[in-house]
């Protein structure tokens, strides 16, 4: 004869018991008004539970979310895009230099006087004409390759900070859950 | 298209389909706000929370490898995001995670007498809510969410004795309740 526990009458209201135990419970049951006034009440209970009312979200809910997940969509994240400045400052920075070191150049191999040109359009002619020299001269030979190897640099190390830049941003969106 | 199951919506929104989602919020929406709310007790966090889990889920469904079902991956991110909210706040629910050994007394925080007979039900609905939030989350998931001990097992990572442990205790509270009160003799 088993003692019938409130975890007994709970289990009889799950179907968690066998047919022997079912029997010896219906037969306690019977016996004895306490426990039939304690399963009674518990039944209510899980009769009342069973009509369970889902509460409701605001009726916009759907439509402020959809609307989210389409602008977040299209938002770059704030690390990439502290990357992608970055990057673009880099490049910027050593197109500023080039070009100041052409600069410097046509200055310094430009004529000292004034008076030794012609005109002004022969001046600005010859400035062009330094300009194109430089640049010429810095693209060609040892030139070129210095830059190919500066940009060959570049390139990994960006290269390595966008892979690292991905793997986290992966591992935040997983947020520990792989069900 | 609401007859889809959730895997066939999942695939379809990770073609580009971002619109089928709606279909998933719209199904998940009211039942996880229902868990939410009675965990955190306040309807107003309970919905900023949903929109975060819902973000959350749409930003993480790459990673859903379909092991479980859909609806349990997700209740588990809505659990965990109450949980996190909770402890943000410094409520005093750390002991109350700890352990399933935890008492809590029902009769002393509700007084049944203003309750009418026709009441029961809205009275059974409020009395939930005081649940500590484990066990209002197990209660909602069991009746509403018509979760199995098993599924609920794996949403709250704990054994499934400790779940019918929490289920049995929260049913015994409702029901001593009952007793207790005045309505008893009419009721049962």
């Amino acid at each position: 004869m088993i003692k019938i526990t409130d975890e007994i009458l709970n289990k009889y209201i799950d179907s968690e018991l066998s047919q022997d135990e079912i029997e010896q419970v219906n037969l306690a049951l019977r016996n004895s008004e306490e426990l039939q006034k304690k399963f009674n009440a518990l039944k209510l209970v899980h009769k009342e539970l069973l009509n369970f009312r889902e509460d409701e979200v605001s009726d916009s809910f759907t439509n402020i979310l959809m609307k989210q997940i389409v602008i977040k969509k299209f938002v770059l994240p704030k690390q990439q895009k502290y990357f992608i400045a970055s990057v673009a400052a880099f490049i910027t920075l050593l197109c500023l230099v080039i070009f100041g070191f052409s600069i410097s150049a046509l200055i310094s191999s430009a004529p000292t006087s004034v008076d030794h040109s012609k005109s002004i359009v022969d001046s600005i002619s010859y400035m062009t004409d330094g300009f194109v020299g430089t640049i010429k001269k810095l693209f060609s030979g040892t030139g070129l390759s210095i830059i190919g190897s500066i940009f060959s640099i570049i390139v990994l190390i960006s290269g390595y900070f966008f892979f690292e830049m991905q793997k986290r941003s992966k591992a935040n969106l997983g947020n520990g859950h792989h069900l | 298209m609401r007859n889809l199951s959730d895997q066939e919506i999942i695939d379809s929104v990770r073609k580009g389909n971002d619109s089928d989602y709606s279909i998933i919020v719209n199904r998940y929406k009211n039942k996880a706000f229902s868990m939410l709310k009675r965990m955190l007790k306040n309807e107003f966090e309970a919905e900023e929370i949903l929109q975060d889990c819902f973000l959350k889920a749409y930003r993480s469904l790459n990673n859903f490898k379909g092991e479980s079902k859909f609806s349990t991956w997700f209740y588990r991110i809505v659990y965990n995001s109450a949980l996190t909210k909770l402890s943000s706040k410094k409520r005093k629910t750390e002991s109350e995670m700890t352990s399933v050994e935890d008492h809590f007394n029902l009769e002393s925080a509700y007084n049944t007498d203003e309750f009418e007979k026709a009441d029961v039900s809205k009275l059974i609905q409020e009395i939930i809510g005081k649940l500590p939030e484990r066990y209002s989350a197990v209660i909602t998931m069991f009746y509403l969410n018509e979760m199995t001990i098993d599924e609920i097992s794996e949403v709250m990572e704990i054994s499934i004795s400790n779940v019918k442990v929490m289920l049995h205790r929260s049913r015994n509270s409702l029901r001593d309740l009952i007793l207790n009160s005045r309505l008893a003799e009419e009721l049962i």
